[in-house]
C-alpha cells in the first residue's frame, strides 16, 4: 500500500522530467519564431495556473484576481530596472517577496469571507489596484513604462535577437511550479489545504489551523505568479496597466486549471498546453477584428469540459488507470 | 483522581434561546459516558462548547486540568480533544488514506510516518481494505467509521462521539459498539452522544440525561432508564405514573 502510493509519486516525477526534457529539445525541431512565441506563452500559462492552482485549486479559495500579483511582479521590476538600475533578477524576488505580503495582507480579511464573496472581493481588489497604477504617474500612469534594451545580456535578462532565452526560462518556471506543487502535495500543507477545501469544520477538528492554510496558500501562490509577471515584463519589455493587471489575466491563470483538473498535479499543464495555443491561434486566425473571438472559444470549450468531465481533462487518464488495476 | 473533563456552570444562549443552562458535568478519565436526552435537549450544543467550535456564553470547561475554555477547535485538538460529527463531515475528493492523514499529521510531521500511523488506524477500525477509495464512494456506515478513524489519528486523550451509532442497521450498530470499546481498551475516554437507548445502554460505564438545556438526571444506565423524570422527558407525564 505504502510502496503503491510512493511509486505513483516517483511515477509523476519521472514523466515530468521525461516531458521538460522533450520540452527543452523542442527548439531545436521549431525554428518558426511565431510558434516558438506561442511555446513561450503557453509554457508561462502553465506556470502562473500552476501557481493559481495551489490556492484555488489545492485550498480551494477561487481567486479570480490573481492578475494584481501578475501585474505586481511586472511592475517591481520594471520600476526598479528603470528607476533604480535593479538587475531584473533581484526585481523577480522582490516582485514575489512583496506580491506574498500583499496577498496575506489581503487575505487577512478576505479569508473570512466564504464561496462566491471571496471570490467577488478578489476581483474588486485587483480592479482597484489596476485603477490605482493607471494614476500613479511616477508609476507611468496609464502610459505605462518601456524597458529600455541595453543589449542581449543573461545578467539583465534581455534579449532581442532570439526567443530561446525566455523559451528556458518559461520552461523552467514551469518545472519550478510544477515541482513546487508535486512537493507540497505530500507534504502537511498539501494535506491541510485539501482538507480546508472540502470541509473547513471538519479540518479545524482535526487540529488543523485553516486560517494559516490559506495564508500559506495565498503566499506561496502569490510569490509564483509575481515571477511570472516580471518575466512577462522581461519578455515583451513594455507594460502598461491594462497589459499585465486586466482582468483576462486572471481569467488566463484560471481557465487552464479548470480545463486539465483544478486541483490537480497535472491539470493545469494539460490545460495550458490546449488552451493557450488555441488562444493564440484563434486570435490571429480571426485577425485585428476578432478581439474576443478566442474567449467564445475557450468558453464553449469549459462549457463542454464541464458538462462531459466535471472533474477536467486529467480524469480521462485515471479513469483508464483505474480501469486497469 | 481528578477529572479528565469538566465543565462549570456553562450557559449557552442564542439571542433568546437558552440552548444550555448551567451544566456542570464531569467526565473521568478512562470512563465511556453517554450524553443523552430527547430532541432539542441541548447535547450538541454541549458537544460543539466541549470540542471549541465556540465559546459558552457563561462558565468554563477544564481539561485535563487545564481552562480550556477560550481555546480555539485545533487548539484543543492539539491538547487531546477528537470528535466526529453527527452529519458527517468526510474530505470527500480525498481517499480513505488521505483522510485519516489530516488527523494524523498534528503528532506526526513526518509524511511516511503520518501515513503509517494513518494505516494503523484504519485497520484498528476495519477500514484498511477501503484505504484508496474516494471517501465519497463510502457506505454510511463506512463514512462513521472513517470519522472515528480521522478522530483517533489526533490521538485524542477525550474521544467525542456525536451520534456515530444513529442511523445503522443493527448488525453494523454492533460493530460500531465493539469499535468503542476496543477504543476504550486503548486507554481513551469516550463521551459520546446517542439516541438508540437499547445499543448506548449497555455500552456506557454512567449517563448523564440533559433536558431543556438543563442536566436532569446522571449515574449508572439502569438507574437513568428508570428513573420517572427521564420517562417524563422523553415519553411525557402519562406513562411515567406507570414506573
Amino acid at each position: 500500500m505504502d510502496t503503491h502510493f510512493a511509486q505513483r509519486r516517483r511515477r509523476d516525477l519521472i514523466v515530468a522530467l521525461c516531458l521538460a526534457a522533450l520540452a527543452a529539445l523542442a527548439p531545436l525541431f521549431v525554428k518558426d519564431v511565431y510558434v516558438q512565441n506561442i511555446m513561450v506563452l503557453t509554457l508561462m500559462y502553465a506556470a502562473l495556473s500552476q501557481s493559481w492552482n495551489i490556492l484555488s485549486g489545492y485550498c480551494g479559495q477561487i481567486s479570480l484576481g490573481h492578475a494584481l500579483y501578475f501585474g505586481l511582479g511586472a511592475y517591481t521590476t520594471a520600476l526598479l530596472f528603470t528607476k533604480f538600475g535593479v538587475l531584473p533578477w533581484f526585481g523577480m524576488l522582490a516582485g514575489g517577496a512583496i506580491s506574498a505580503l500583499i496577498a496575506m495582507a489581503l487575505g487577512y480579511p478576505c479569508f473570512r469571507l466564504r464561496g462566491h464573496y471571496f471570490v467577488i472581493a478578489t476581483i474588486v481588489i485587483a480592479e482597484i489596484a489596476l485603477l490605482l497604477i493607471q494614476n500613479w504617474d511616477w508609476a507611468g500612469a496609464a502610459l505605462g513604462i518601456d524597458i529600455p534594451m541595453r543589449g542581449d545580456s543573461w545578467l539583465k535578462f534581455q534579449f532581442t535577437r532570439s526567443k530561446l532565452p525566455y523559451f528556458y526560462f518559461a520552461l523552467a518556471l514551469a518545472c519550478i511550479a510544477w515541482f513546487v506543487t508535486w512537493w507540497l502535495e505530500d507534504s502537511k500543507w498539501g494535506y491541510w489545504w485539501r482538507a480546508v477545501k472540502d470541509n473547513p469544520d471538519a479540518a479545524e477538528s482535526l487540529g488543523v489551523v485553516v486560517f494559516n492554510s490559506k495564508m500559506g496558500a495565498a503566499a506561496v501562490s502569490a510569490f509564483l505568479v509575481a515571477v511570472g509577471g516580471s518575466f512577462y515584463a522581461q519578455f515583451v519589455s513594455y507594460i502598461d496597466p491594462e497589459s499585465v493587471m486586466g482582468f483576462q489575466f486572471s481569467l488566463l491563470m484560471a481557465l487552464p486549471a479548470v480545463l486539465g483538473g483544478i486541483g490537480t498535479l497535472w491539470g493545469p499543464v494539460l490545460g495550458a498546453v490546449i488552451l493557450i495555443p488555441l488562444t493564440e491561434l484563434t486570435r490571429s486566425f480571426v485577425g485585428g477584428s476578432g478581439r474576443g473571438v478566442d474567449l467564445i472559444v475557450y468558453g464553449a470549450l469549459i462549457v463542454a469540459i464541464s458538462l462531459a468531465l466535471p472533474r477536467g481533462l486529467v480524469s480521462v487518464f485515471s479513469l483508464r488507470k483505474g480501469a486497469a488495476r | 483522581m481528578t477529572a479528565l473533563l469538566e465543565t462549570r456552570g456553562v450557559w449557552q444562549r442564542f439571542g433568546g434561546l437558552v440552548a444550555n443552562s448551567d451544566v456542570s458535568i464531569s467526565v473521568g478519565r478512562g470512563e465511556i459516558v453517554g450524553l443523552i436526552g430527547p430532541n432539542g435537549a441541548g447535547k450538541s450544543t454541549l458537544f460543539n462548547l466541549i470540542a471549541g467550535v465556540l465559546p459558552p456564553t457563561q462558565g468554563s470547561i477544564i481539561f485535563d486540568g487545564e481552562d480550556v475554555t477560550r481555546l480555539p477547535a485545533a487548539e484543543r485538538c492539539q491538547r487531546g480533544v477528537g470528535r466526529t460529527f453527527q452529519v458527517v463531515k468526510s474530505f470527500e475528493t480525498m481517499t480513505v488514506i488521505d483522510n485519516v492523514i489530516v488527523g494524523a499529521l498534528i503528532r506526526n510531521t513526518k509524511m511516511r510516518i503520518a501515513r503509517q500511523k494513518a494505516y494503523e488506524v484504519l485497520e484498528f477500525c476495519g477500514l484498511a481494505a477501503r484505504a484508496e477509495v474516494l471517501a465519497s464512494d463510502l457506505v454510511p456506515s463506512e463514512k462513521r467509521r472513517l470519522e472515528v478513524a480521522r478522530a483517533l489519528a489526533t490521538e485524542p486523550k477525550l474521544l467525542l462521539l456525536d451520534e456515530v451509532l444513529t442511523g445503522l442497521t443493527p448488525v453494523e450498530a454492533q460493530t460500531g459498539v465493539e469499535l468503542v470499546r476496543k477504543v476504550r481498551a486503548t486507554g481513551v475516554t469516550v463521551l459520546m452522544v446517542e439516541h438508540v437507548m437499547e445499543i448506548v445502554m449497555p455500552l456506557v460505564d454512567r449517563a448523564i440525561v440533559l433536558n431543556l438545556g438543563k442536566v436532569l438526571v446522571e449515574g449508572k444506565p439502569a438507574e437513568v432508564v428508570r428513573n420517572p423524570e427521564v420517562i417524563t422527558a422523553y415519553l411525557g407525564d402519562r406513562h411515567a405514573v406507570g414506573a
